[in-house]
């Protein structure tokens, strides 16, 4: 154990350590994307215009010199980390609207895809885990049926439950981003691969944890199966789950990309693909940021949940 | 207009599900899209949903000016001049017009009455502003701007005289100013920065813009103040229906699939597979047009061998089965364009339609003449132990069923002896190959009302880069003196018995020189809800007009 007075310097390195961690994370997305658009084939000038159109002269002259790009590459770079810094995230001009009003306007769609993504994965494998760990039957039955769902590539659910859903039964809307029904049939298509991973990790946990000796001490309690399952085992088993949950944040986001075109849902994930298609460096870099800082926070709170969950961690970290 | 490739990047991205809907198309057992019959008088109100597969990049269609950009602008503005079925140009904004003798000055006598829905009135000074926005390069205009190249400047007489100066003589000034791309705008507006006026353009026409939520939908608003139709309308007065939902639906399948469940009124590009089963479809009825232009081609590269001789250019053409394969890519609903104009151009002759059919015989004699008559193992034509090579590029936007289209040319002029490479790639990368001339074929396509498209696509002024990438508007590198001089003289005339038959010679000219492989019209192709009364298409570029329509309450 550590004494006492060194306590809040260790937080204060700690929290240093965090922020510039994140901060480095933060100026790799910004230059890696930077690099990636450079080597990419083509021209944005014709991104820009459209393709093959008909254009004056003066026209490209004056594109050029709007988007700076006629200046020396490391120039470019330059100015393209300074603006970052200053957090001016500039106009995209495929857009034609300023990057943040871009991801106001893309981003909440997206959360809204993922969050509802997300809570249904979590729901699948904590019931799937929790009713069916250990119960003859059930168990094999339930593990496969989850190997069986991770397996599933996203967007061939989506297509197998918009032709099931949207074109067959009818039931629900094939298309667009016009409130809770539209956001059923895309959070299904991602939610059913990641509650299939997610229980797999969890189930092993699970298991592990129905071994140890406080829960025949909990049964030896009086306590219903059912009731030691969901207050004492499941705590251990949500832990490799909130782990793999920050790295779901990143999956979600790259998958977004597939939903979202097949079901032309609004959001970042299609706002990006067009964005790289374009040569569009501003609105690139503003939703790799975006998505970035996402990320940063989401292992914050998986750090701080892991805590919660398990306050032996904080002590076994100090 | 000119963006030349065709179709949505989703296309190819997620082709498999287009694949598994085609297949299951038949069996969509959805149809909710009830309505009542026999209502034939129009009624003022509601809302008309109408879905759409590409989304605009910026609501001003003098900026850039790609299709999409239009189809919304056609709801919102207005334009000087009208154009008829037959190509006449009649009063809209401007109530008549004088022309100099020397075809340089335009004097355009406008309406008193009109208001922008910003409350400016329409005046000589909207036209100046205008036109002078669309030629500024700062509009970054690559439509609009490309067609008044001729533009110099506008003098204000009074508030309803405006006196355009051209630097030279453009007998098709008055067509181009008929395309929505050239709309006119309020100079109040238009006096905002460029990034500005693309989120909420403000123009005069019977719908204004209310709101525009990316990735999803615009929300047009009708215009009550409205009462300066066009002659082409149905009705003067303010548009019945009170509000426009247009949504982007890039998915095809997805698109007639939510006209099925009754989600949306009206889809456009309907894709060829749900062209039948929507005429089966009792709650429905389609709206198609040719767009007038130079029609959907591949067009050879004359700059480099084996194309720099005609002989093979026409070999190559007579080798392509296009008939055949239009017939199996597209279930019989598209037609054949043979010639280098779509029918709907105005000085279209139909003379040309037949000029390079499928014929294998004389293709293999052309190239037994040519001295490529012997053949290696795989059937390949050889000539000094070179390989017959045809080197075609394929953007990553390409359509599925037009991708589809050139595997089956490939196909059929293998059978002569012709080795056709299909190589794909993305946008960009395929934009730099077209810069620096490495094709031998290019895919493309050029809507606009008039037949000066062939001076775009065919004369020499157009083959110097322009700048991107080396790009260039004369993709075949035909260079021909006659041609530069007719088609050029073409524009010095306001006669039209004089330029039928200058545009005769011209597209006769282009035709015997076998420069493209044409394939099928660019065409507006609609399916619409039978609650939905009156969508029409606007004479000058096709476009859907929602001016007279009405829904059944």
């Amino acid at each position: 154990m550590i004494l006492l007075p060194n306590t809040s310097f260790i937080i204060l390195k700690k929290f240093i350590l965090r922020v510039g961690g994140a901060c480095l994370v933060l100026f790799a997305a910004t230059t890696l994307t930077f690099i990636t658009l450079q080597l990419a084939p083509g021209d944005p000038v014709t991104a820009i215009l459209g393709g093959s159109a008909n254009p004056t002269p003066e026209t490209i002259k004056e594109i050029r010199t709007e988007y700076g790009l006629d200046k020396r590459l490391i120039v470019q770079y330059a100015l393209h980390i300074w603006h970052v810094l200053s957090g001016h995230l500039g106009s995209s001009f495929s857009q034609h609207m300023p990057v943040k009003d871009v991801l106001w306007q893309q981003a909440p769609p997206t959360l809204k895809l993922m969050l509802s993504s997300l809570l249904l994965a979590w729901g699948f494998a904590i019931l799937s885990v929790t009713l069916s760990a250990k119960k003859p039957l059930f168990d094999s039955a339930f593990s496969s049926l989850e190997t069986f769902f991770a397996g599933l590539p996203q967007f061939w659910i989506g297509i197998i439950l918009l032709w099931l859903f949207a074109y067959q039964l009818g039931l629900l809307p094939p298309a667009g981003t016009h409130g809770f029904s539209s956001l059923i049939l895309p959070s299904l298509s991602l939610a059913i691969p990641l509650g299939g991973f997610l229980a797999q990790v969890m189930r092993e946990s699970f298991k592990t944890t129905l071994d140890q000796p406080f829960v025949l001490t909990a049964r030896a309690r009086g306590l219903s199966d059912t009731a030691v399952r969901f207050r004492h085992v499941l705590r251990h088993a949500l832990l490799p789950g909130v782990s793999l949950s920050t790295w779901a944040i990143g999956a979600l986001v790259g998958n977004a990309v597939a939903v979202e075109f097949i079901f032309s849902r609004q959001g970042l994930g299609r706002q990006l693909f067009l964005a790289v298609s374009m040569h569009d460096m501003p609105l690139v870099t503003g939703i790799i940021l975006f998505i970035s800082v996402i990320y940063v926070i989401a292992s914050f709170l998986a750090d701080t949940l892991y805590v919660i969950i398990d306050p032996r961690i904080q002590e076994a970290r100090a | 207009m000119p963006t030349r490739h065709t179709a949505t990047y989703t296309r190819n991205a997620y082709s498999l599900s287009a694949l598994l809907v085609a297949l299951c198309l038949p069996l969509a057992a959805c149809h909710k899209n009830k309505h009542k019959q026999g209502a034939t008088l129009p009624v003022s109100g509601g809302t008309l949903i109408y879905a759409t597969d590409r989304e605009p990049v910026c609501l001003d269609p003098h900026v850039q000016g790609d299709m999409p950009q239009v189809f919304v602008a056609q709801q919102y503005l207005d334009s000087l001049v009208s154009m008829d079925k037959s190509g006449g140009i009649h009063p809209w904004l401007a109530s008549s017009w004088d022309i100099s003798p020397d075809g340089l000055t335009y004097t355009f006598h406008l309406r008193s009455d009109v208001t922008f829905t910003d409350g400016t009135p329409f005046t000589a000074d909207a036209v100046k502003a205008n036109l002078d926005h669309m030629a500024n390069p700062a509009t970054q205009s690559s439509t609009a701007g490309g067609y008044i190249r001729q533009y110099h400047s506008t003098d204000v007489i009074d508030a309803h005289t405006a006196v355009v100066h051209l630097s030279r003589p453009y007998a098709a000034f008055l067509e181009v100013l008929a395309q929505g791309f050239l709309g006119i705008e309020s100079p109040k507006a238009l006096a905002r920065p460029r990034d500005m006026n693309c989120q909420a353009p403000v123009g005069s026409g019977p719908f204004r813009i209310v709101r525009w939520d990316r990735q999803n939908k615009i929300l047009l608003e009708r215009n009550p103040a409205y009462h300066w139709a066009p002659p082409y309308a149905l009705h003067n007065g303010p548009a019945y229906l009170n509000r426009i939902e247009w949504r982007f639906i890039p998915e095809p399948s997805a698109r007639f699939a939510a006209l099925q469940a009754a989600e949306v009124d009206a889809i456009d590009s309907l894709p060829p597979e749900a062209q039948t089963p929507a005429q089966h479809n009792a709650d429905l009825w389609l709206l198609m047009a040719d767009r007038p232009g130079n029609p959907t081609n591949g067009t050879l590269n004359i700059r480099r061998a084996p194309f720099n001789d005609v002989r093979l250019r026409e070999a190559f053409l007579r080798s392509a089965d296009i008939d055949g394969a239009l017939g199996s890519v597209f279930f019989h609903h598209y037609r054949r364009a043979g010639g280098p104009l779509t029918s709907t151009t105005p000085f279209y002759s139909p003379d040309f339609e037949h000029a390079a059919d499928y014929a294998p015989q004389t293709a293999n004699v052309l190239l037994d003449q040519a001295g490529w008559s012997t053949k290696d193992t795989d059937g390949i034509r050889t000539k000094n132990g070179q390989r017959l090579t045809v080197h075609i590029p394929l953007r990553s936007s390409l359509s599925n069923s037009e991708r589809t289209l050139w595997e089956q040319v490939q196909a059929t002029a293998r059978e002569t002896g012709f080795d056709v490479l299909l190589e794909n790639a993305d946008d960009t990368s395929v934009n730099t190959r077209e810069g620096k001339w490495d094709y031998d074929v290019r895919i493309g396509y050029w809507n606009t009302n008039t037949a000066d498209v062939l001076r775009i696509v065919f004369s020499s002024e157009f083959l110097d880069a322009a700048g991107i990438s080396g790009h260039h508007q004369n993709e075949s590198g035909f260079s021909n003196p006659y041609f530069d001089k007719i088609i050029n003289d073409a524009l010095l005339t306001t006669d039209p018995e004089q330029r039928r038959a200058l545009y005769y010679q011209a597209q006769k000219i282009v035709s015997a020189a076998f420069l493209q492989i044409t394939t099928f019209p660019q065409t507006t192709r609609l399916a619409v809800s039978k609650r939905a009364h009156d969508i029409r298409l606007e004479p000058a570029l096709n476009v859907t007009t929602l001016y007279d329509a009405w829904v059944e309450q």
